[in-house]
């Protein structure tokens, strides 16, 4: 597998590297870069807190489990942490933290009251220049304690120049009520809820750009039709029809969509203006054209087409024009996705009947294999700062949904009832 | 015509049926036997006056559907044309949608498990529209039949076995109006 893979790779190199001027690249992604030593110890309550250790224990642990997963942050473990003397905020020795290769320390302390109100107060130090690099005081009420932790991992990705990931959301499809409908979830899997209630099937849900709505495809009206879901408002509009019409995807500034339509009868690719409603069709030739994805600047898409007889992966403009082929072994790929970051195109590829996801730089046109034969492995997608996939996957014998790094390491199922799958990561964070 | 002649024939039938009638009263059987009698032979006679139109125009959709009046046909793996041995089927439901010339038909296009669910939409969609153009092919009216794809959203039967995907890869032909 791996020489197929280096062969695939050569190719690419060859074929590919006079076209690499055309694509894009917006921001360089800081891989390999040592990650940040952090102390997290224990949180602790103001002294007219009450002791909920309950609320401690989740908040603590999802903070946790936030930095652990940035990738940015590497925890520094808690049993090192009985070597040196236990936390006083108010007399902090750095050189204990120092001692145990801390480079920032983070102080929680809690404040629950009996009304049902929790504050939060997070200060996070430089241990060796013993500096406060900020404070901040979190405020909500105690059933939102998860979403206070994640509001303060975001504030430690953004004062470390990163992107606040952790208060985003994954949409997906799920058939624990017997039929497909959609619900959204926290990005590590809490907190789910239904968003579609009808007893048609329900698929391909994917954000818009401003996190507020979600175009996806139902049968409710017996033929695959493309709605618009404004989570806020509550209101469902119908986007396209006539045919099969799926795989919306939006472009990052929030104006038009890209989809599937078999409209003119057969697969081919659109965009449509959301503010005009006009509709332009991109792809003309009698083979499938589908699952399109905008480039973070909105000036190419990536697609799948069977134009040279298998289902292959290719760039055009966002017009329509300028095709070209970004992969050539195999006789099957589909799902592209573009990360944010504008360096690569995720997409699913079935080889010697296993599907796995794979991921092509743009920069380096290298091929790296994401997932290793495991089940089925489908619709990846990325985390806001392209550090992360979530896609999904029936290794356990059904479809369930996982987290991945870019690298492949730390695969974590995240979902368990009933089957969940076609999973989409908000792409835009503000 | 027919029609003409079906009811000639429950005339005939009729006028036989009220002459053995009078003529029992003479054997002397008791009144209940005769009743019976008249009862058993109606339908008996009925039955067989019932033409194929006519049975056609008692049934409900959901009956034609669940009788199996069309076939669904099969695929290969990541195939839409049309296999040979399924052209047969398709020749025969074409014949039955002849007779029948008021049905209208929703061909369903299925894929098997495998495979990602855009493509398997497109795939889908392009395994109903190779039975639609053939069906179209023999004679039927293009506006008779409508077609929906979907992908691996319904399948057929569960498993993991090579006789699972073939049934899963499959059109399916529902009739929706008659």
């Amino acid at each position: 597998m791996r020489k197929h893979l280096m062969f695939l790779t050569v190719l690419i190199l060859a074929t590919a590297f006079p076209t690499a001027a055309q694509q894009e690249i917006t921001v360089r992604i800081r891989e390999g870069m040592p990650a940040i030593p952090v102390a997290l110890p224990e949180f602790r309550f103001t002294e007219n807190s009450l002791a909920d250790e309950g609320l401690k224990k989740e908040m603590y642990e999802t903070l946790w489990a936030d930095l652990e997963f940035s990738r940015i942050f590497t925890l520094i473990p808690r049993e090192h942490y009985s070597y040196i003397a236990r936390l006083n905020p108010d007399k902090i020795v750095m050189k204990d933290w120092a001692s145990i290769q801390a480079n920032i320390l983070m102080v929680g302390l809690i404040e629950a009251s009996g009304d049902d109100r929790l504050i939060f107060s997070l200060n996070v130090y430089e241990v060796n220049s013993e500096r406060l690099i900020f404070g901040r005081n979190f405020g909500s009420k105690k059933e939102f304690s998860r979403l206070i932790a994640h509001r303060a991992a975001d504030e430690m990705m953004k004062q470390f120049g990163e992107k606040p990931i952790f208060t985003t959301k994954t949409v997906f499809v799920s058939e624990r009520d017997n039929d497909k409908e959609i619900y959204i979830m926290d990005y590590d899997g809490h907190r789910q809820t239904r968003i579609t209630i009808n007893s048609a099937i329900d698929i391909l849900p994917s954000w818009s750009a401003d996190n507020e709505k979600i175009t996806y495809t139902s049968y409710r009206r017996l033929s695959p039709e493309l709605y618009l879901f404004d989570i806020y408002a509550g209101r469902t509009e119908l986007v396209a029809s006539g045919g099969s019409n799926y795989a919306a995807d939006w472009s990052s500034d929030g104006e038009r969509i890209v989809f599937t339509s078999s409209r003119d009868g057969n697969a081919e690719i659109y965009s449509k203006n959301m503010k005009t409603g006009a509709l332009k069709r991109l792809t003309f030739n009698p083979v499938i054209d589908s699952s399109p994805c905008w480039s973070p600047s909105g000036r190419e898409i990536a697609f799948t087409s069977e134009r040279s007889g298998t289902p292959q992966i290719y760039i055009m403009d966002a017009e329509g024009a300028n095709v070209r082929r970004i992969t050539f072994e195999g006789s099957y790929h589909d799902s592209p996705t573009w990360s944010p970051d504008g360096t690569r195109i995720a997409f699913v590829s079935r080889i010697n009947s296993n599907f796995d996801i794979y991921i092509y730089n743009l920069k380096s046109n290298e091929l790296s294999k994401l997932t290793e034969k495991a089940g089925r492995n489908e619709n990846p997608s990325w985390s806001p700062d392209s550090r992360h996939l979530v896609f999904s996957s029936n290794r356990s014998g059904q479809y369930q949904i996982y987290l991945v790094d870019y690298d492949g390491q730390n695969v974590r199922r995240i979902t368990s009832a009933g089957e969940n799958k076609m999973p989409k990561w908000q792409r835009y964070v503000k | 015509m027919k029609r003409v002649a079906i009811v000639s024939l429950s005339l005939a039938l009729v006028l036989m049926l009220s002459f053995c009638a009078k003529k029992a009263p003479k054997v002397e059987p008791t009144p209940a036997t005769t009743m019976e009698k008249v009862e058993e032979t109606a339908p008996k006679v009925e039955k067989p006056v019932l033409t194929e139109e006519e049975l056609f125009l008692q049934k409900s959709i959901e009956q034609l559907n669940r009788e199996g009046n069309l076939k669904r046909i099969n695929f290969d793996f990541d195939k839409y044309t049309l296999r040979d041995d399924m052209k047969p089927i398709l020749q025969s439901n074409a014949e039955w949608a002849l007779k029948f010339a008021t049905i209208e038909i929703l061909i369903e296009g299925h894929c098997d498990e495998r495979g990602t669910v855009e493509y398997n939409i497109a795939l889908g969609e392009k395994r109903a529209e190779a039975a639609r153009n053939y069906l179209i092919s023999l004679g039927i009216a293009p506006e008779r039949i409508k077609t929906i794809s979907y992908g691996k959203s319904k399948t057929l039967v569960q498993g993991v076995d090579e006789a699972s995907f073939f049934q899963n890869r499959r059109d399916e032909f529902v009739i929706t109006k008659k």
